[in-house]
């Protein structure tokens, strides 16, 4: 009998993958990787909003809500390299002389492809949510421009100022009233800054001779945290105010008090 | 390499970058400290009552200087604050040290020419008693941003530690003549810059900063480099104790 006879098949893909699903390492690997993804899901749906800063502005949930989704999306990435750092760990080498390295994989189309294929699903997830994300707020924006508060904004080095050319205001201290969209028309009069109103959701260049537009719409009630966001000399660390979303008619108690006139 | 020597060696690495790290912290926390001395406001007698509150008083005195000639003409030798460049500064120091929960009366002497201020809202005088100053004997609530020489602006981080405190007090510039800076307007003073006055009441314990928002620097950063952009000159440190 000649050698032509003697047929080796070759296992087909399936049959390579199914086998290779049924190592335990590669199981245990899994098993370890569904457990990491878990992990990064529960830390991104209850956590995260946890340590985010309060929500005050349609602006700061939208990024909350974008947040958590990334998180979710990230998470299985998040859980395999986990997963593999563990097995590493566990799996390590005991004693003095390494083994050799093994065998180079190449070739493999189907490791290939299904990398390649989720990296690049996960990543038009995320550009296609955001750039959704991104629409909606420029929608509002315009949709609600007629009824906004004009607020002008400019960083000093090292101090806030903000003027209310409608209400005739200017103040070192950012008040707001809940519920009015709010546009900030943003500068700066030195240096460059960056304005960034933590619980509102905004953060905007503040660049000399330029004006930088950036709109919310405050939905609720509390303190605002105002920094500069952009290192700008001596006493950029200072470069911190404060502020107010409040009632409409605390806000208009507020401008009246401050010698302007209520809108 | 046993195991006991292999724990015992990743044990004196740790520690001997602890080590490492920590020196270097220390090292750069010494250098950058503040050595000026205090600047401490005087407590008088007498008590003051503002919005049927009343409160302990207290004052202090300082002045900016162009250059070290008009800070020797006001006995302050800047050199004795820690300063080394002969900028324009504030002085005798700029650490202010005031009393907490006080009616604090502050009077600057300012003997400096200006420009225009890059603000004008920094041109408004804001927090002090009945947001005004006295400008040589005048009671002022502005001055125009083209007529402004510095500005006195205290603020600190909005944290839930310490009370807020924003006083901003922009002084006026001293007209030049041909003869250098001509006489305040007030008989009552030598100085022949301007003599500014004001009051405001200081919440509870806390540390912030006083910085002058008028870019009187040198050409570099906006006119922010130098005295500006150096700690102690147009700048420096207000604890309220």
């Amino acid at each position: 009998m000649s050698d032509h006879n003697d047929v080796h098949l070759e296992p087909t893909p399936g049959e390579r993958f199914s086998k290779f699903l049924k190592r335990s390492d590669v199981r245990e690997t899994l098993a370890w990787a569904a457990f990491y993804t878990a992990v990064f899901v529960v830390l991104g749906a209850y956590f995260y909003p946890k340590w985010m800063p309060t929500v005050m502005s349609t602006d700061m949930k939208a990024i909350e809500r974008l947040m958590v989704v990334f998180t979710f999306i990230s998470a299985p990435v998040c859980g395999f390299v986990m997963s593999i750092f563990t097995q590493t760990l566990r799996h390590r080498h005991k004693g003095d002389t390494p083994p050799p390295d093994g065998p180079a994989i190449r070739n493999n189309r189907l490791a290939t492809s299904v990398f390649a294929g989720v990296s690049s699903l996960l990543c038009l997830t995320a550009i296609v949510y955001g750039l959704v994300e991104l629409n909606s707020s420029a929608e509002a924006a315009t949709k609600d421009a007629p009824n906004a508060l004009v607020v002008e904004v400019t960083g000093n080095q090292w101090v806030w100022s903000f003027n209310y050319p409608s209400l005739g205001v200017e103040s070192n201290m950012l008040n707001l009233p809940i519920d009015r969209p709010v546009i900030f028309r943003i500068t700066s009069a030195d240096v460059n800054h960056s304005f960034w109103p933590v619980q509102l959701g905004v953060k905007a260049d503040a660049n000399h001779l330029a004006t930088t537009l950036a709109q919310t719409t405050p939905i609720k009630l509390g303190a605002i945290d105002v920094k500069c966001a952009e290192l700008c000399g001596l006493y950029h660390a200072y470069m911190e105010t404060s502020g107010e979303v409040m009632t409409v008619s605390d806000f208009n108690n507020w401008v009246t008090a401050q010698g302007g006139h209520s809108a | 390499m046993t195991n006991t020597k292999r724990a015992a060696s990743a044990i004196l690495s740790t520690l001997l970058g602890i080590a490492v790290v920590g020196a270097v912290g220390i090292t750069l926390h010494s250098l950058s400290g503040d050595h000026r001395p205090n600047l401490v406001a005087t407590k008088e007698a007498d008590t003051i009552t503002v919005d049927g509150k009343n409160y302990p008083k207290a004052s202090l005195t300082m002045g900016v200087y162009a250059d070290a000639e008009q800070a020797a003409a006001d006995g302050y030798d800047f050199k004795a604050s820690g300063n080394k460049k002969d900028y324009v500064q504030y002085g005798p120091s700029t650490h202010l040290v005031l009393p907490a929960h006080t009616y604090v009366t502050m009077t600057i002497h300012s003997y400096d020419g200006g420009e225009k201020l890059n603000n004008a809202y920094f041109g408004k005088i804001v927090g002090t008693v009945g947001g005004t100053a006295n400008v040589d004997g005048v009671d002022v609530s502005s001055v125009a941003p083209d007529q402004v020489q510095h500005t006195f602006t205290i603020h600190g981080l909005p944290t839930t530690s310490q009370d807020p405190l924003f006083v901003n007090i922009p002084l006026q510039h001293v007209e030049e003549g041909d003869d250098g800076f001509l006489p305040t307007k007030d008989p009552g003073t030598n100085f022949k810059g301007h003599t500014v006055t004001f009051s405001f009441i200081t919440g509870g314990k806390g540390e912030y900063v006083f910085n002058c928002e008028y870019p009187c620097g040198d050409g570099t950063y906006a006119k922010f480099g130098n005295a500006m952009s150096a700690y102690g000159y147009m700048s420096g440190k207000v604890t309220v104790a």
